[in-house]
């Protein structure tokens, strides 16, 4: 029985129930630093377990490899500061009275509720009901992102939860045709669901069901990892939601769905191989690098362009698992390193947004010297995103170049181009806004939403530092955990 | 001799499921549209109890009856409810016309037969049309949310390709495990609540469900 486990998916359930009950702004606030706290120690006591041990189960229901492991680490870690800064920003909003006491009531329910589904769907060893705890995560963060209620965010949220449910059903149609092909090897029991007992007899498994499975899948899960051309709900989602959900949304949600689709390209790279999933995974993954760097220029609102940046981190990251061997390492490097940076953008954005309540990029320059907190948090993740050393995303990028190379020299010219690109158009538009002179006053912030944002964005980049300088061992073990999971790649014959 | 006629009766209860779907596309009137589906979840639920009684799996048993209870009592009746609440009777504007989205909606069922082709020696003796005709009822679902533009009937599209799926997992894998089952109505119910949540709030903001005011947000 692994504990920490058992307590990082338990966690935000129960502390999101009880958020249902209790009444008191004070004691919804405790509540919910404890949970970030229980998050972040129970994420590295898991890590440390899988490290030693390869994995780390509760019964049949959870197991966690180190594919699993090393998603509940960046689910807790971000997860962790997210609800700290979601604190400081509902507690700003309360004394501003934009919302009672139940809706903040109610806000925090659903928050947690959201990371529970998002950690169940992570650990949980039935496929199916990880289909249900994905759908679990889509229906609540329908609700969050439409919880300011204002037209724009009632548009966002009914695009996110139409085209999300589509998404989500034809993933569902995946699910049942890799059963309708493991049952007959399996017989018709839970077994025939289950990742461990798939990936043992996947040899086996009917070539062109699997095949066609996956491109359900990939198009199901790849709508709610916004993957261009699905990706039109995201930037609406992640520009008008409450700046916490966001936060979440980018660093979180979409890192989960690359997580599902990476479970069912281990099956069928196992069955058909991996050059035919490999080339759909990197065809998708290199048109939302370019798409999103090419949309860079020409926003407007710096929540959006922030939104654009997640399309081509999770389009990189998903072009390294596409390419295979040290692309796998990359890839996986690149996400941790993505939902550090982009959620401590997401969060220096949010208090630029309670301050200025508009979302204009022209209109928000100098945030250097107006908010220094905010100004240094958008500078430093920005110049993490665009790829910069010493910041783990430039070795991450590195190395998935180096993992196209040599699988598809082409696609490794493409890849770096775009790269460069977006890192000029995502620079641009960074320095407008972090230098130069202020233009507007704005209004003031309470202390504690400051010391809230301060402490979640001091804990993603004084993370985000120190691996960039170093990689801890117990992470090397992990990410060498994950490439074995993939094989060898589309490189290798 | 039993078990071929068992097959031949499964063919029949897909085949009804399938032209419910073609008359939900041609049908105007909304309140028609939701009785049409309620009538589809009939056709469902009894299809999978036959395949319960022809396999002996008792579990498909619940799963029809929690289609009874579901997608025919409760859900037809949170959208009558938001149909009267909305003032919304009849759909005169379409982005397909009926006459084209009735073709259209005959060529996905043979692309969908085409795909599945090469599966069908895979699946059991007893439903072994089946897979074709589940995937075909998701493509026309997926065809109605893109066709219309009323909030209500894209949610009706979005249901009927629920009830693609659970054919497909029913006729096809003889029923998803029980516990799968129970949280896929579980979400589809939640959905639903919340769906018809937002209805409510758009009404409220856009006094108006059709989707093709939505149009604040783009680049």
């Amino acid at each position: 029985m692994a504990w920490p486990l058992l307590i990082l998916v338990a966690t935000p359930l129960l502390v999101g129930l009880a958020c249902l009950l209790v009444r008191g702004r004070r004691l919804i606030e405790v509540l919910q630093c404890c949970q970030a706290g229980t998050m972040l120690v129970s994420a590295a006591l898991l890590v440390d377990w899988v490290v030693g041990q390869q994995e780390a189960s509760v019964d049949a229901l959870l197991r966690a490899d180190a594919l699993s492991a090393w998603f509940d680490l960046i689910l807790g870690i971000v997860g962790a500061t997210g609800t700290l800064f979601a604190v400081g920003y509902l507690g700003e909003e309360y004394d501003r009275q934009h919302v009672t006491p139940r809706r903040h009531r109610l806000f925090f329910a659903q928050f947690d509720l959201y990371l529970a589904a998002m950690l169940l769907a992570v650990n949980v060893e039935n496929v199916a009901i990880m289909w249900i705890a994905i759908e679990g995560s889509t229906l609540s963060a329908a609700m969050l992102i439409g919880f300011e209620r204002s037209k724009a965010a009632l548009e966002a949220g009914w695009k996110f939860v139409i085209l999300n449910s589509v998404g989500i059903a034809l993933a569902l149609f995946g699910t049942i045709l890799v059963y309708y092909s493991s049952e007959h090897l399996l017989g018709v029991t839970s077994e025939a669901l289950r990742w461990s007992e798939l990936y043992r007899v996947a040899d086996g498994l009917d070539q062109t069901a699997i095949k066609l499975a996956f491109v359900f899948v990939l198009i199901g899960y790849g709508t709610k990892a916004g993957l261009v051309p699905m990706h039109t709900w995201l930037p609406d989602a992640h520009a008008e939601a409450p700046t916490p959900v966001s936060a979440m949304l980018s660093a979180n949600m979409l890192t989960l769905a690359v997580y599902a689709i990476l479970r069912f390209k281990a099956v069928a790279d196992r069955t058909v191989g991996p050059a035919f999933t490999g080339k759909l995974v990197v065809g998708l993954g290199l048109l939302s690098v370019a798409v999103a760097a090419i949309f860079f220029l020409v926003q407007r609102d710096y929540k959006r362009l922030f939104a654009y940046s997640s399309i081509e981190h999770i389009g990189i990251a998903l072009l390294g698992f596409g390419v295979g061997g040290i692309g796998v390492f990359g890839g996986a490097w690149h996400l941790l390193n993505h939902a550090l940076a982009k959620s401590a953008a997401f969060y220096g954005a949010g208090l630029v947004l309670l301050r200025h309540e508009h979302k204009l990029v022209e209109r928000v320059s100098g945030l250097l010297r107006s908010m220094p907190l905010a100004g240094a948090a958008i500078l430093l993740s920005g110049v993490a995103l665009a790829g910069m050393p010493p910041f783990g995303l430039f070795a991450s990028e590195v190395l998935i170049a180096v993992g196209a190379f040599t699988a598809r020299p082409d696609v490794a010219y493409a890849f770096l181009a775009l790269l460069a690109l977006a890192f000029a158009t995502l620079l641009y538009q960074v320095f407008r806004m972090a230098l130069g002179e202020p233009v507007e006053p704005g209004r003031a912030l309470g202390w504690p939403c400051r010391l809230f944002t301060a402490t979640a964005v001091g804990v993603n980049l004084a993370v985000l530092g120190l691996i960039g300088l170093q990689v801890p061992s117990g992470f090397n073990t992990l990410l060498s955990a994950i490439v074995r999971i993939f094989g060898p790649g589309m490189g290798s014959p | 001799m039993l078990s071929h006629f068992g097959a031949q009766i499964v063919d029949l209860g897909s085949a009804l499921l399938l032209l419910t779907c073609f008359a939900i596309v041609a049908q105007r009137r909304l309140s028609a549209c939701v009785d049409l589906f309620a009538l589809q979840s009939v056709f469902l639920a009894a299809t999978a109890a036959l395949v319960a009684f022809l396999t002996g799996i008792h579990h498909i048993y619940i799963a029809a009856a929690l289609t009874i209870i579901i997608k025919v009592l409760v859900i037809p009746r949170i959208l009558k409810k938001v149909i009267e609440r909305l003032n919304v009777t009849r759909e005169l504007v379409m982005n397909v016309n009926v006459p084209t989205g009735l073709l259209i909606c005959g060529g996905l069922a043979m692309l969908a037969f085409f795909i599945t082709q090469p599966l069908i020696p895979l699946g059991f003796q007893l439903t072994q049309g089946s897979l074709g005709i589940a995937l075909a009822i998701v493509l026309i679902g997926f065809f109605t949310m893109i066709a219309r533009k009323k909030a209500v009937t894209q949610v009706i599209g979005f249901l009927v390709m629920e009830n693609g799926l659970f054919l497909g997992a029913t006729a096809s894998a003889y029923g998803m495990p029980l516990i799968v089952e129970l949280g896929v109505f579980f979400d589809v119910l939640v959905g639903m609540l919340i769906v018809g949540i937002y209805a409510h709030r758009l009404q409220d903001a856009f006094d108006s469900v059709d989707t093709s005011q939505l149009t604040t947000l783009k680049e």
